[in-house]
């Protein structure tokens, strides 16, 4: 490896992880954010992030349990617990401090709550709640009815199904929000704000509205998958930095290397 | 892991795919046009046999339209060349980005690609600038703003003429001439060998009105660093292509 690398840093930057305090405000989804705080405030029973994979929902429900848990009783699923008991026990546990050895029905969670008189009510995230069975999801529905929770919670947004027609939320009292897709100059911002956080000013430099533009058509505006293939741009420029450095121009990004990174991401085919 | 070697051919495949639609068209189109000379010049031959007084006129006329599909075929020639380039495995990473750029400048009549490495992004900023406004929603700019202004801190706090370099960018792609002006010159006497920033330096200067101070800039930027864009800029000044 080259010391004192200039293109590491940039390129660990680009993993996709998720995580608070990484969080960048992007106009759109920051105005978006508000929303969603202003709307947990409401006497709403249910909260519905949804969109395409890759558009950012679980990071602004990380961001929202994050902001939330300073002044009050939030507690995050992250990774779903699809047996049913299991998941009204640690919800138990989490929320009520109750601790049962076994499962517990809905009828005795139910219990639990009533039993507790909360000040406010708790309130629960769950991530990537596709991957709950529909009968979970039901029950889900009636502690949120009961007023017992209240469950913010993220959808992918598959191509064909419409989420909004899924039987669960129809009659609900709730609110939704979608994510998008960045627009390239949104993606730029991105990718600029992530560089400055990080004190990457030389790499940030090299972008501009043009090779935003590139990255933005072979990504479409996914926050995934420009990761991606900024994490194998960067590696690009490392293996360049180490084998070859006088090929590297440090006023702009080589489209060529861009698409080369498309290339080696799957998102042109060649 | 990457192997570069492998990425940079498949790369290669995949610019003679999408380059091939543009090399069949070119083609096509010489073709028409080689193919509509040669009809004018025989209906011209004929002509000329049958209208004996007019002779030796006609026959002056011809050669000249000959040189001038001479001087068309020429024209149209580097995008082809281009693709022969791509077809015999030209060498890769010598010509990197220049044969993205070579197929339009077939037409237009400005093909140094050195020429084409400076103005071109500050075009594509200009226009940016100019449809980003009615884009954005107010509350959009305001936070905007505090981030500008944050990094402007961090500026005063760290001196990094990378950052000031990025705060001038900003500015003069927004239209802040001064402000632009103000942070190049910062990161100019922050480290002074920095082409970009004194680029920036020179075209803020010209949108301030004040083309003299721009252009004796360049001259002593030049000859102290021999850059290439600087001299490109300088040209186009005085030339007035400089938008
Ligand atoms: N506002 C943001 N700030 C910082 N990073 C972001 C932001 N939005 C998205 N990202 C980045 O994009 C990546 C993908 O976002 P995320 O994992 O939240 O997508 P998702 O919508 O939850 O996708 P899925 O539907 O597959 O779960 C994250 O790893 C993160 O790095
Ligand atoms: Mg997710």
């Amino acid at each position: 490896m080259v010391e004192n690398s200039l293109f590491a840093k940039p390129r660990d930057l680009f993993v996709d992880v998720v995580n608070a305090k990484d969080y960048i405000q992007i106009d759109s989804v920051s105005h978006m954010y508000q929303s969603l705080k202003n709307s947990v405030e409401k006497p709403l029973k249910m909260i519905l992030l949804y969109g395409k994979p890759g558009t950012g929902k679980s990071m602004l429900l990380h961001k929202l349990h994050y902001d939330l848990s300073k002044h009050q009783k939030v507690f995050m699923i992250g990774t779903p617990i699809v047996e049913e008991e299991d998941f009204l026990r640690v919800l138990a546990q989490q929320i009520f401090g109750h601790s049962p050895r076994d499962g517990i029905s809905l009828n005795r969670f139910l219990d639990i709550a009533q039993a507790l008189t909360l000040p406010d009510v708790p309130i629960v995230l769950l991530d990537e709640a596709q991957l709950y069975s529909s009968s979970l999801m039901e029950k889900i529905r009636l502690i949120s009815d009961a007023r017992a929770v209240k469950f913010v919670i993220t959808l992918h947004k598959t191509d064909k199904e419409d989420i909004i027609a899924k039987e669960h939320f129809q009659t609900r009292i709730w609110e939704s929000f979608e994510l998008k897709n960045a627009t390239a100059e949104e993606l730029k911002v991105y990718v600029q704000k992530k560089l400055l956080k990080a004190n990457c000013f030389d790499v940030a430099n090299m972008f501009n509205d043009k090779n935003m533009k590139l990255i933005t058509a072979f990504t479409r505006g996914n926050y995934r998958e420009t990761n991606k293939l900024l994490f194998a741009l960067f590696s690009l420029y490392c293996w360049y930095e180490e084998n070859h450095p006088a090929a590297i121009k440090y006023n702009a990004l080589k489209p060529k290397w861009v698409e080369m990174a498309a290339i080696h991401t799957g998102l042109i085919r060649a | 892991m990457l192997n570069i070697h492998d990425l940079e051919r498949r790369w290669l495949r995949y610019k003679i795919k999408h380059y091939f639609p543009y090399f069949i068209g070119g083609t096509l189109i010489l073709l028409a046009f080689a193919g509509m000379m040669g009809w004018f010049a025989t209906s011209a031959g004929t002509s000329a046999s049958s209208q004996e007084a007019d002779n030796t006129h006609k026959q002056e006329s011809m050669p000249a339209d000959h040189t001038t599909m001479q001087t068309d075929r020429t024209i149209l020639e580097p995008s082809m060349r281009f693709v022969e380039a791509f077809q015999k495995n030209a060498p890769v990473v010598q010509t990197s980005s220049a044969p993205v750029l070579t197929p339009k400048p077939a037409i237009t009549t400005l093909p140094p690609p050195k020429m084409l490495q400076m103005p071109d992004p500050a075009q594509s900023h200009s226009v940016a600038s100019a449809t980003n406004p009615d884009k954005s929603l107010s509350i959009n700019r305001n936070e905007s703003k505090t981030d500008i202004e944050e990094l402007q801190i961090r500026f005063k706090e760290t001196s990094n003429a990378n950052l000031g370099l990025f705060i001038a960018k900003y500015h003069y792609d927004r239209g802040n001439y001064a402000e632009a002006y103000n942070y190049a010159l910062k990161t100019n006497s922050i480290n002074s060998r920095i082409d970009e920033s004194w680029i920036l330096f020179s075209k803020s200067l010209v949108k301030l009105g004040r083309t003299e101070q721009a252009k004796k800039t360049l001259q002593l930027y030049y000859q102290q660093s021999n850059s290439e864009a600087a001299k490109a800029l300088l040209n186009s000044i005085e030339h007035g292509t400089f938008k």
